[in-house]
């Protein structure tokens, strides 16, 4: 167990600092996992639809998606009518 | 630095959790022998367990390996760790070893904890999860996958903010940011080495573009997106999320090429190309699969009837060398091709392409030695000194070697050395036992 239930990382903080890149990446990962949450609030999109409406790349949309996919803040809905992409929505988390 | 002495010697140090490694260990540690595994990454298993199926009877990779991975966690001979590198190993006169055993701070105390994943989902930061092979994102308290041994958080200090989110959502308080680096100095009366191979980095051809054309992946990628515990809800064009309905394979890439200084056959490529082919069949049943080759080897037990299973199924195979790959503005490739069979340079259009990356051997085994010299092969795999009558022998007496650290091979196959090598270990160590008792 850790040491005497203390809070370790205050230990950690007087012997490391943060890298800038590491609190930047941080920040731009906020910034894009509101404005994703925000566009799917409004309706269901497709990859490039999503890519659309928060200005972004589509293969960096993708894996941010998925990434929020995979820790539970969306689902995968339905595939398009040309069988090409599926939608993604919010997840109901009750 | 936490140095401590272990006073506890072993008879088997095996180097490499992989299932070489992981078969060599639970070999000896069944013939009654004290074995101490160790593995550089966070979980044991080595990449069979990041496989989708196996090759040539479609069985689930992870659930051969999980059992087996358990079986070594819980043997009472088996001392595993984890993140854990060997150095300074150096022979005595009477034919034992000494070694260096260095094991990093995972930041959690891997007894205490309960595989919750609360620190996970507390964790505010996402960075690309190598498990994944970048395809998605992990946090920074992660576990490394869901059938990882052992099943304990880790943290990746690198990109870690030190918010302490994590360590609040602990219920057991089992992270602790005080940890080392853990130093110990065992014995042991023998040597494997189950170091595993390396996987041919395709940047090194900058004409297939990988790392520029986000719709050119590597088989490990594609591999993981026909896993169970896919990156993406079903396989999806990195570039854009798109279903793909007609994907290439480039066999031979980094395998048998002079140029990248690898002139031989992987042994595997062709095998796992034909299986992943056969697997996307199955999850994508309008797509057309073409494989580039240069020659089919399909060498093993069954392997060629599985080659001819994947033509009836409609996979398309090409005798022909890729010459280059360009990419098209809506993310579509264009591969150009000599065709061997009609003679003349052609040029196709896929919506995605795989590149079938060889094997390389792994380096820096021969720096873990010390004083000792470990001959390597021309090819810098760990060299077989007598590869008929003691296939597992190495150039030096008590180390022995497993699976693919000596050549690249199959899975069977390095089950097949791990026996080889677990038997030889075995005799070396009962010689020693007798040479000690009658001095």
């Amino acid at each position: 167990m850790a040491a005497d239930n203390k809070r370790t990382v205050l230990i950690m903080k007087e012997k490391r600092t943060v890298p800038q890149k590491v609190k930047d990446e941080l920040k731009y990962f906020t910034q894009v996992k509101k404005k994703i949450l925000k566009a799917l609030k409004e309706k269901e999109m497709t990859v490039p639809e999503l890519a659309k409406a928060i200005e972004m790349q589509e293969g960096d949309t993708l894996y941010y998606l998925m990434s929020l996919l995979k820790y539970g803040f969306v689902e995968t809905g339905e595939i398009d009518d040309m069988d090409e992409y599926f939608y993604y929505k919010l997840k109901n988390n009750g | 630095m936490q140095y401590q002495t272990d006073n506890n010697s072993y008879d088997a140090l095996v180097i490499g959790a992989g299932i070489a490694g992981g078969e060599a260990a639970l070999n000896l540690a069944n013939l009654g022998y004290k074995v101490l595994l160790i593995d550089k990454d966070l979980t044991i298993g080595g990449k069979m367990i990041m496989l989708s199926k196996v090759f040539p009877t479609l069985d689930c990779s992870a659930c051969i390996t999980t059992p087996k991975v358990s079986e070594i966690s819980r043997h009472p001979n088996i001392k595993i760790l984890t993140s854990t590198q060997a150095s300074n190993i150096t022979q005595k006169s009477d034919g034992t070893f000494m070694a260096e055993i260095t094991t990093k701070p995972r930041y959690v105390e891997i007894e205490d904890c309960t595989g919750c994943q609360l620190c996970e989902e507390a964790c505010p930061v996402i960075v690309k999860d190598q498990y994944q092979y970048d395809l998605v994102g992990r946090k920074a308290a992660y576990i490394p996958f869901s059938i990882a041994s052992p099943r304990a958080a880790a943290i990746d200090i690198e990109n870690c903010t030190l918010c302490g989110a994590c360590e609040r959502a602990c219920p057991t308080n089992c992270i602790d940011f005080t940890q080392t680096d853990k130093k110990i100095t065992i014995k042991c009366n023998t040597v494997i080495l189950a170091t595993g191979f390396q996987l041919f980095d395709p940047t090194l051809i900058p004409r297939y573009g990988f790392g520029r054309f986000k719709n050119v992946i590597t088989s490990m990628q594609m591999e993981r997106q026909l896993a169970p515990t896919r990156p993406f809800n079903t396989v999806l064009r990195p570039s854009d999320g798109k279903l793909p309905d007609n994907i290439a394979y480039v066999l031979c890439t980094g395998s048998r090429d002079k140029t990248l200084g690898n002139p031989i056959c992987s042994q595997v490529c062709c095998m796992y190309s034909t299986k992943q082919a056969q697997l996307l069949m199955g999850a994508l049943p309008m797509a057309d699969i073409t494989l580039y080759y240069l020659h089919i080897r399909a060498f093993g037990k069954g392997f060629n009837e599985f080659y001819a299973q994947a033509q009836s199924m409609g996979v398309e195979f090409v005798k022909g060398k890729v010459a280059k790959i360009t990419e098209k503005e809506n993310g579509n490739l264009i591969l150009r091709y000599e065709d061997i069979n009609g003679n003349v340079v052609k040029e196709t259009e896929h919506d995605m392409v795989v590149l079938s990356v060889g094997i390389l051997p792994n380096v820096g085994i021969q720096e873990l030695f010390s004083g000792i010299n470990l001959e390597l092969d021309e090819f810098n795999y760990v060299k077989q000194t007598d590869v008929l009558a003691s296939p597992a022998a190495t150039s030096i007496n008590g180390v022995f070697v497993a699976g693919t650290a000596s050549a690249p091979m199959d899975i069977p196959d390095s089950i097949l050395s791990a026996g080889a090598a677990s038997a030889e270990a075995a005799n070396y160590i009962r010689k020693m036992s007798e040479i000690n008792v009658s001095v």
